[in-house]
């Protein structure tokens, strides 16, 4: 089997001067293709139609998929980082386009439960393992710009919504010249939907096998030209020790980033899911809203466009400012934010767009930071799989976020009818979830050294490229644990190598 | 990104290439959307 052989790990190890700006593009090609999961009410309403099926019976297709994403990415993330992103990517690829093809088989035959399997159940294992296939190989490659390097795959999710939604609308036009892709209630025969589903399982297979072609793991001991370790090392909270991602879920610090990245998605859910309606109530005038449904439709790109370009530029800034900091900003500023929606949201639609956008950046700044902060914590171990098991965040943020905005807004009236003032409730519950999260990551502080790897642990597949020696914490190191010293309350304490170990690390540098 | 040994650099071009066709036809699409804003 040279084509299963071609896809492990040791076959994946770059050669000398393999370009590591290759590997980017090639993780922003599972990225791009996976983000499609974020566009699926362009469809919805004809699936709806061709099944004759309630909302709620389409909505679980979803629901399914988003639960599998978290499933598979918290379950699968210890076989991808012993099996290398090559394998991984083209496991993702593989189940993500049968879940098309295997959800179009079941809109041809009109059997509901085949597209649950399809899309929402093998779809979700592809989407699953596809977030997290790259996220630790880009880390290891950009040892001196983690945040940047994540920030770019990362981004490439929410690009995918971007990509997928007005791709599936001229598709649909396409294969049924009675859709209107201009008209969000158009509805596409059953004949189209499968045209529509059979194209993006062969087109996004192709993209995503780009990637698994391009992608490489750094060989053992690579560095990038005139990288100082010492540089990163001396940062706080910047660890070159190594955790498993089973010793992670014991510390203290994981559970406190769970919860820093639960409550920043939750809040940024809770605009995302009300976005369209929202706009047009904050801005509704003697029962007639001034803010027009294609205007609505506007306002909903605008915030796609932040939350993605969010992702690249605050993560790329914690490379500078560090990763504590900037979850600062997202969760202190975004207080503030939301507090003033609350209260000046209405006085001018432009201030509200504005206190949205940056909200909607922050939102996605969470997401794409979150690897780096790992990495920062736990090393280069198996920073895929700790990746992966945060991750369950996301998933109960996803349940989390629609019920407290829904749950407040259904108490204040009807859809339709709601103004300003029905929001603060809601607006003014995210402010504190943000409170519990800024508490939550001022609380964050290094592993202990007894979680630490013994450093001829973390060779082999799934290692980092620092080899041994580099995991030992020298003299002054701070840490949390019992015995461990701290250098003060609420000091954000430092994590740096002996100065042996760092020795040992540029002797590797090439 | 320049100069890389075994042909790499347009491997670089295409691969670059590629994402930037992927995501530019997403963004250009989603401004369009977006204009609505202040136009509808």
């Amino acid at each position: 089997m040279p084509l299963l052989s071609a896809l492990d790990h040791q076959h994946t190890v770059a050669p000398p001067g393999y370009s590591r700006w290759l590997i980017p593009p090639a993780a922003l090609s599972v990225h791009l293709c996976i983000g499609q999961a974020y566009a699926t009410s362009v469809y919805k309403n004809s699936l709806i139609a061709h099944f004759d099926a309630s909302q709620t019976a389409i909505g679980v297709i979803f629901s399914i998929a988003i639960v599998m994403l978290g499933l598979s990415a918290a379950l699968g993330g210890t076989w991808v980082e012993s099996n290398g992103p090559r394998k991984a990517m083209f496991v993702s690829a593989s189940f993500w386009a049968a879940g098309f093809l295997v959800g179009a088989l079941g809109i041809a035959t009109g059997q509901l439960w085949l597209v649950y399997l399809g899309y929402g159940f093998l779809g979700g294992i592809g989407l699953g393992i596809g977030y997290i296939s790259p996220v630790s190989t880009l880390i290891k490659w950009f040892p001196d710009r983690p945040g940047l390097a994540t920030g770019l795959a990362i981004m490439g999710f929410g690009g995918g919504a971007m990509l997928a939604s007005p791709l599936s609308r001229q598709l649909l036009s396409f294969y049924d010249p009675n859709y209107d892709p201009t008209n969000s209630a158009s509805v596409a025969s059953g004949g189209a939907l499968v045209g529509l589903f059979v194209t993006l399982g062969i087109g996004y297979f192709a993209i995503m096998m780009f990637g698994v072609f391009n992608v490489r793991v750094p060989a053992p001991g690579w560095r990038p030209a005139g990288f100082d370790p010492g540089t990163v090392a001396a940062k706080p909270l910047v660890t070159t020790a190594h955790v498993s991602a089973s010793n992670a879920i014991r510390t203290r610090s994981f559970w406190l980033l769970w919860v820093v990245l639960f409550c920043n998605v939750t809040a940024g859910i809770g605009i995302l899911e009300q976005a369209s309606p929202m706009i047009q109530d904050f801005f509704r005038d003697g029962g007639t809203s001034t803010v027009t449904i294609a205007a609505a439709g506007g306002f909903v790109g605008l915030l796609s466009l932040f939350n993605m370009a969010g992702r690249f530029v605050w993560s790329s800034t914690s490379d500078v400012i560090g990763r504590k900091p900037i979850y600062m900003v997202y969760l202190g500023v975004g207080m503030v934010l939301y507090a003033l929606l609350a209260v000046v949201g209405s006085t001018a639609t432009a201030l509200f767009v504005l206190l949205a956008c940056v909200i909607l950046s922050f939102y996605g700044g969470g997401f794409a930071t979150v690897p780096a902060y790992l990495r920062d914590l736990f090393g280069t171990y198996q920073v895929g799989a700790i990746h992966g098991r945060l991750l369950t965040a996301w998933s109960a943020a996803g349940i989390a976020g629609p019920l407290i905005i829904n749950g407040f807004l259904d108490a204040q009236g009807k859809p339709g009818t709601l103004t300003a003032s029905a929001y603060q409730p809601a607006l003014f519950t995210m402010v504190g979830v943000l409170a519990i999260g800024f508490v939550a990551n001022l609380l964050i502080r290094p592993v202990p050294d007894r979680f630490h790897e013994p450093a001829t642990a973390t060779d082999g597949p799934g290692t980092a490229p620092d080899g041994p020696g580099t995991a030992t914490d020298g003299p002054g190191t701070a840490t949390d644990g019992p015995g461990n010293p701290i250098t003060g309350p609420g000091t954000e304490t430092v994590a740096v190598t002996s100065g042996d170990a760092t020795d040992t690390e540029r002797s590797t540098t090439r | 990104m320049t100069g890389q040994p075994n042909g790499q650099s347009g491997r670089l071009w295409i691969s670059w290439l590629l994402v930037a066709a992927l995501l530019g036809y997403g963004v250009v699409q989603t401004v369009i959307t977006a204009a609505k804003l202040f136009t509808g």
